[in-house]
């Protein structure tokens, strides 16, 4: 059936969609030609309208083991082509078939170009899929009213409710606090051999401290939310008692907590191409990105102890800090693994950190 | 890191002639790489035996060397030069292979040469399979199971534990001649005793078969501070068995997972650290099991490839470019990214389209070559196309591959109609599935056939082992097809009836308008005006490197149906310069040669050059040759469609060969305008009739012609002149199903072919001139002066091709009358025609009289040759002549006589189609050329035959066998052989006529009646010359056999008593002097001679 695609500042634009729907959100693009479950399925996209650049999406189908987390958290997905078959020996069902279980559906066959050249010369932008309203006047509305809409943190979703333990039961005891975490971090660290402890987002210090753990990792999850500063406070006393690594949003938590501020970019970093360079050297590395925040460096250099140890090539922006003293490794890129059974150099980094004395 | 200081000399090869496996890619890549030193300040020195490339172009290297591509001659060269360092990996297998030579034989050590991009070891890593072998299981990397069997026991010992199917390689066998596949212990017998037979080393490779297995392909680079990236994947769409090169190959890979891309990408990035790679790119080609997913390694090519030059226009990635600056020690993050201008190259590119590459094959020219596509590689040229969806792509690539097909299928040129389709028998069905079990060139139409009677996607599947993925879009298009078909015409004059949204869908999926006028019953022009009268017209989008992420200040186009036209048209002055489409025999890289540097004469002139071209090998295509490139099919629809978008000022259409020839008439028609001599002049050339009307008005002579339809008009013409005839079709290049015909029975079967390859064109029967001199003319012209740029005087006699023969420029053996009659003809030919631009004339000499066989009003594949011998860029100046000025403001108004000789020699593709015959004739045959330069003629001549890679041996035995016209000239021939010392062996007839004059020759007998016979000497390695004229119109067996056998073990070998003579001559020059090098810079400082 017809639906729109219609955004804050009146652009439009008609494709298709297999049922009807009405998905709110902010427009982000991501510019990788795999990993649609995965995008879909991690918290960090919670709330979002994900418009894929590829244009050919659903090929190699969908399979339980690929996705981040129990859900879609995605609000819409956008798409050029919805492939019509799916061909690889590992998936278990079709894009569509995944989509339904978990009564989602797609807007497909628009002109995702036009679109994303849209949102890098307009900035983020919110949007509604509708296959319900076609009128310009009355989905402005909509749009209106969901930002008059008291804003809502995603956390208690995204965040398990209990405190929960997982992996090996012998390992090195590391804490989680879960602020979206994927199920990609979550087995990277089991493959370290770690015993996990995985606390709510609302976790204290007290709590943390009270399991005894060897470490602290700050998971990915939704940026911007109104309930990180508050995870910020909380984990604020932690800073150089325990070794701690940020993922993502748990980057920019810790140096909300460490006291640094954080910045929006016009156009998001969201894709697996983002080149990253060490400072003072010619060595970097490509990386997968999914962020719009970034840490403000005017702010960041007041904090003598934590040092910048990669920034994005491009706009050179801080993707990855540091701090010998307080024990803190932090990226706001996606540490994702490096193809099977493989672990992000980062996280061996980390769990070198962990076996250095103090 | 900042680029290296320590030296300042590069020394860069070329690959040489375009063969099948290395086209013009390699132009691309090593014209990349030489504005990249200069960019950086370096002294480079080019070798290169291949005249018509950009590289070799004067101004582009410092020093430019036409020369054979071997060691000594590069020896000769790093003597003279003394280069710092050589860069061995933008050159193909050619350069790296040399380079790889004077490493190993101390050359670069003794002259203090550095390997630059790859070192010695990280060549012999990929290149030695034991070495590579064993560095991949080291890093965990499988390799398919292999053994290397000398005996029949052994094979089967190693074929037995590895398992069936095997891949049987006999080791030094070129064109993977006695090779197979076996599937069971009895086949394996068969083909290891065959393949031992044929191997000079009785080898044979016994390789585990993964036949049917994915093949993915990636491009990756790495710098010196070990920062590696991925340009793109590729995937191929005909699977494992069919050679990369040979197949369809879609970009990036559709089928893979996440896990399976970041597997495959940590592999690359393992292979590139462990072969040892520190400064470039390389080619990673693996097989993927589509079951299990299974990775095995197949090869890595340590350098520049024909997949990094795909991978580079798929994505606008300059590939060379960056190498070339990893290899002088820059790194990824220091080389900016040319086409967003924002970033560095270091990133991975990301599209938002789906890339097609396609290939153009040409067994057409090879009857007796078996028409599959295997393990050897056969293709002489490909197309890329871009489409937001796959279906769009593989469509617009089956157009661009200019088989006179207009998409998949369902355009009126089907082999076999739907109405067969609907109830197919099963000897039909046998047929289709047939060719979709076994690889060939027509398979994607035949899937279409198969889908149509009534295949599903699993038979298919079980049958091709294509991914479902592909075929099931196949299957789409085929729905779409009949869809529209519900809305045909009873009669094509009728209304058309089809809904605007339907025709949007088609035009999305890629349907062109011969297609939707075929599948509607209307007209081409029908739905033109349907789709203006919808408002359907296609947007143009960017190919960015980063899918829309950042504003783009270089990027290329391509055609899609969106919403949003991207297009930049300019508000400048400028001109559409329309490209030749894929390579192929008969048109190649030296109209792309042409091409560019019409866009380099715009620039010159302030013009804006927008390039229109689907060949992703060519240096036309790189995103700086034009001002904007528009990467689309070179046909009709495509080009009006630019034309609508960028109103520009004019067109060219005499540079890209034959392609936009013949699309002139309609393109004026249109109301295009053409730059340069008008669609009239062109109409006129390439029209028989009126051609001969033209000759005959000018008082020249042209061998007795008629013009014909039907077979009834041939025979009546052809007693008229007198057997033997030629017959030929008008419009055509490299002429294609032109034959020597002796007799009406010929005639009859000749006249059929022609008409299938000449459509609504008439067909020309000539006599045939026997034993005429063929010469070349190359002429420019401004309407008012006419200059003549070479004469060309052909080695072989009339009858070879003159892409075929080989040629000498200046002339060696004509008379001044003859040549004041051919430049008096010429000249006469372009003021008839109003020549502004370029003409090519070619003529027969034959008893003191001149005829002219043929006249091209457009440049002609011997364009860059001339330029280059005679110092001038004629391309470059007939630009500006179209443009208006005059040849004598440009400062060229008389012909140059060089005091030098330069030989032209043409590469042909034999070993690739064993058993075909490597007779010359009038249809051409050669892929590329070479060329040979010095101060006199047996000097030239004998570089040209190096260059094309013929050994030129100083003893031993020579075979010798004529036909009887040729028994005279041999005798002289012999007797020189005799006194270099040679042996004679001859057949009995030439023997007792090289008896009568007192040579002494040894009697061979015939193949049938004994052995030894020849072919057992040739195997052995006792025969290290043939020279063997054909003996008639119908070949002996014998004949061929020996001919054949002549590629296969790579022996010297002439077929004309000219070039026998030529060859003897040069033999005797090399037994008295050593040959010298010169570069084309120091040729150029000679002084020449100036004809008014
Ligand atoms: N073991 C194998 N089983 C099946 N096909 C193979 C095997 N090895 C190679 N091939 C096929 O042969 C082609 C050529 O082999 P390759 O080693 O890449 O040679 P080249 O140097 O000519 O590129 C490959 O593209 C692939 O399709
Ligand atoms: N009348 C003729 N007598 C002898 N040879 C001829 C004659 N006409 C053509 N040829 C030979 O055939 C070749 C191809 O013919 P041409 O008309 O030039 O075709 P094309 O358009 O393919 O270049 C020529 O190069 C020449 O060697
Ligand atoms: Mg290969
Ligand atoms: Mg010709």
């Amino acid at each position: 059936m017809k639906a729109i695609l219609f955004l804050e500042d009146g652009k439009s634009f008609i494709g298709e969609s297999d049922f009807s729907t009405e998905d709110l959100g902010e427009v982000i693009l991501n510019t990788a030609v795999v990993g649609y479950q995965e995008m879909i399925t991690d918290p960090a996209n919670a709330g979002k309208i994900l418009v894929f650049t590829y244009p050919l999406i659903g090929n190699y189908g969908c399979a339980p083991k690929f996705s981040e987390s129990g859900k879609i958290w995605v609000s819409g997905l956008v798409m050029k082509e919805k492939s019509k078959i799916y061909s690889n020996w590992q998936a278990k069902s079709s894009l569509d078939d995944f989509l339904k279980a978990h009564k989602k559906t797609a807007i497909y066959n628009l002109d995702t170009r036009t679109l994303t050249v849209h949102l890098r010369e307009k900035g983020p932008l919110t949007g509604i899929i509708s296959t319900l309203e076609f009128d310009p006047q009355k989905l402005a509305d909509k749009i209106k009213k969901f930002k008059q809409q008291p804003i809502k943190t995603w956390l208690p979703e995204v965040s398990v409710q209990k405190i929960h333990s997982l992996g090996k039961t012998k390992g090195k005891k590391i804490a989680v606090l879960d602020l979206g975490a994927t199920c990609g971090l979550i087995s990277q660290l089991e493959a370290l051999g770690f015993s996990l402890k995985v606390f709510p987002y609302n976790a204290s210090a007290k709590q943390i401290l009270a399991a005894k753990p060897k470490g602290l990792v700050l998971s990915s999850g939704p940026e911007n939310d109104c309930g990180l500063e508050a995870v910020a406070q909380n984990i604020k006393p932690l800073i150089g008692k325990l070794p701690i690594f940020g993922a993502a949003t748990g980057c920019q938590v810790l140096a909300m907590a460490a006291g640094a501020q954080l910045l929006r970019l016009k156009l998001g970093h969201r894709g697996a191409n983002y080149p990253i360079a060490r400072p003072g050297t010619f060595k970097g590395e490509i990386t997968v990105q999914n962020h719009e925040y970034v840490i403000d460096n005017n702010s960041l250099r007041k904090i003598k102890e934590i040092k910048v140890t990669a920034y994005n090539l491009n706009d050179h922006t801080i993707e990855e800090i540091e701090s010998k003293k307080l024990k803190i490794v932090a990226v706001a890129y996606n540490p994702v693994s490096a193809g099977f059974n493989q672990v992000n150099s980062i996280l061996i980094k980390f769990s070198k950190l962990l076996s250095m004395r103090r | 890191m900042p680029r290296r200081k320590d030296f300042k000399k590069v020394l860069m090869i070329g690959s040489g002639p375009i063969v099948i496996g290395q086209a013009c890619e390699f132009d691309y890549s090593g014209s990349q790489a030489c504005k990249a030193l200069k960019e950086e300040g370096y002294f480079t020195i080019l070798v290169n035996s291949n005249p018509a490339t950009i590289m070799t172009d004067p101004g582009l290297a410092d020093v430019t060397y036409i020369e054979p591509l071997n060691v000594e001659t590069l020896t000769k060269i790093i003597a003279k030069e003394k280069p710092d360092a050589l860069l061995p990996t933008l050159g193909g297998q050619t350069g790296l292979n040399l380079a790889f030579f004077l490493m190993k034989q101390g050359v670069l050590k003794k002259y203090g040469v550095e390997a630059i991009g790859a070192s010695v070891e990280a060549i012999a890593c990929a290149e030695d399979r034991d070495l590579f072998k064993q560095a991949m299981q080291e890093i965990g990397v499988d390799v398919p199971k292999s053994g290397i069997a000398t005996s029949v026991k052994e094979g089967l010992k190693i074929g037995l534990e590895i398992g069936f199917p095997l891949i049987l390689r006999p080791a030094y066998c070129l064109g993977g001649s006695g090779g197979g596949i076996a599937y069971n212990q009895e086949e394996l017998e068969t083909l290891l005793s065959k393949g031992l037979e044929t191997s000079p080393v009785h080898q044979v490779l016994v390789e585990q078969s993964v036949l049917g297995w994915k093949e993915i392909e990636f491009e990756v680079m790495r710098d010196c501070a070990d920062n590696v990236i991925i340009i793109t994947s590729m995937e191929n769409v005909d699977p494992m068995g069919v050679h990369t090169g040979d197949s369809v190959v879609v970009a990036p890979a559709q089928t893979l997972t996440p896990e399976e891309y970041s597997n495959f990408v940590n592999l690359c990035k393992r292979i590139i650290r462990r072969i040892g790679i520190s400064g470039g790119g390389a080619n990673i080609q693996f097989g993927q099991n589509p079951d299990n997913g299974k990775i095995v390694i197949i090869e890595v090519n340590p350098r520049l490839s024909r997949s990094s030059a795909l991978a580079s226009k798929a994505t606008g990635f300059p590939i060379a470019r960056v190498a070339t600056k990893l290899a002088v020690g820059l790194t990824l993050p220091e080389v900016m990214n040319q086409i967003t201008n924002k970033t560095t190259s270091f990133f991975e590119p990301t599209i938002d389209y789906c890339v097609f590459k396609i290939c153009r094959f040409t067994f057409e020219k090879f009857p007796q070559a078996e028409k599959v596509l295997n393990t050897s590689m056969k293709a002489v040229g490909e197309a890329m196309s871009i489409g937001r969806n796959f279906k769009e792509a593989l469509q617009k690539g089956l157009r661009s591959t200019e088989i006179k097909r207009f998409g998949f299928g369902a355009d009126g040129r089907d082999k076999i109609t739907d109405l067969m389709l609907k109830n197919p028998d099963s000897l039909l069905l046998k047929q289709i599935k047939d060719k979709i079990r076994i690889p060939n060139d027509e398979r994607f139409f035949y899937l279409r056939y198969a889908l149509k009677a009534g295949l599903n996607i699993d038979e298919i599947y079980a049958l091709s082992r294509i991914d479902r993925w592909f075929l099931n879009n196949m299957r789409e298009l085929v729905e779409l097809e009949d869809k529209i078909k519900r809305y045909g015409n009873e009669s094509s004059e009728g209304e058309l009836k089809v809904p605007a949204e339907l025709l949007a869908q088609a035009k999305a999926d890629g349907f062109s308008d011969i297609q939707l006028a075929f599948i509607l019953n209307t007209k081409e022009a029908k739905i033109r005006q349907l789709r203006k009268k919808s408002g359907l017209k296609p947007a143009y989008k960017l190919v960015d490197t980063c899918a829309g992420e950042f504003n783009a200040k270089q990027p290329y186009f391509y055609s899609t149906q969106e919403t949003k036209d991207e297009a930049r048209p300019s508000k400048n002055k400028k001109v559409v310069i329309l490209g030749g489409g894929p390579n192929r025999i008969g048109q190649g890289i030296e109209f792309d040669y042409c091409c560019c540097h019409a866009a380099y004469a715009l620039k010159e002139e302030g013009i804006d050059s927008i390039m229109v071209n689907c060949n992703p090998e060519t240096v036309s295509t790189d995103y700086d040759t034009s001002d904007r490139l528009y990467f689309e099919p070179l046909t009709f629809e495509d080009i009006m469609n630019i034309v609508e978008v960028e109103k520009p000022d004019g067109v060219i259409v005499q540079f890209g060969g034959q392609t936009p020839i013949n699309l002139a008439v309609s393109l004026r028609q249109a109301g295009v305008n053409l730059l340069g001599t008008s669609s009239e002049s062109i109409d006129i050339a390439e029209d028989r009739k009126r051609f001969k009307q033209m000759i005959n008005k000018l008082g020249l002579l042209q061998p007795n012609s008629g013009t014909v339809f039907t077979f009834a008009e041939a025979q009546k013409v052809a007693s008229e002149i007198g057997y033997p005839v030629l017959v030929r079709p008008s419009y055509v290049l490299g002429g294609r199903a032109m034959e020597i015909v002796y007799d009406q029975e010929l005639l009859e079967r000749f006249i059929k072919e022609a008409a299938e390859v000449s459509g609504e064109h008439p067909i020309l029967i000539d006599k045939f001139l026997e034993d005429a001199i063929e010469v070349d003319v190359d002429l420019i012209g401004d309407g008012e002066t006419f200059v003549i740029g070479g004469i060309m005087e052909h080695i072989e006699q009339a009858g070879v091709h003159s892409g075929d023969a080989a040629m000498s420029l200046p002339t060696y053996t004509l008379g001044p009358e003859i040549l004041k009659k051919l430049r008096d003809a010429s000249y006469r030919l372009a003021k008839e025609l109003n020549i502004i631009g370029l003409m090519n004339v070619q003529y027969a000499v034959k008893d003191a009289k001149v005829y002219v066989l043929e006249v091209n009003p457009r440049a002609s594949r011997t364009i860059p040759l001339v330029s280059k011998v005679i110092g001038v860029p004629l391309a470059n100046l007939a630009t500006k002549v179209m443009l208006g000025k005059k040849l004598k403001d440009l400062g060229f108004s008389e012909e140059i006589i060089p005091p030098y000789v330069a030989v032209k020699e043409s590469v042909f593709p034999f070993n690739r189609f064993p058993g075909v015959d490597v007779m010359l004739g009038p249809e051409m045959k050669s892929t590329g050329e070479v060329m040979g330069m010095d101060t006199d003629f047996a000097s030239a001549y004998i570089k040209s035959q190096l260059a094309a890679g013929q050994k030129v041996p100083k003893s031993g035995n020579v075979f010798i066998s004529v036909h009887d016209r040729d028994k005279r000239d041999i005798v002289f021939i012999a007797k020189k052989l005799k006194d270099l010392g040679f042996n004679i062996l001859a057949s009995s007839g030439t023997a007792s006529v090289l008896e009568k004059n007192n040579i002494k020759a040894k009697v061979l007998p015939k193949i049938s009646e004994g052995r030894p016979n020849i072919l057992d000497l040739m195997k052995d390695g006792k025969i290290q010359m043939v020279i063997n004229t054909p003996s008639g119109r119908i070949p002996r067996q014998d004949e061929v056999k020996i001919r054949s056998q002549v590629i296969l073990y790579n022996i010297p070998y002439t077929t004309t008593i000219f070039g026998a003579q030529a060859t003897v001559n040069g033999i005797e020059m090399l037994a008295k002097k050593d040959l010298g090098v010169k570069s084309l810079q120091e040729y150029h400082k000679m002084k020449f001679k100036k004809i008014k």
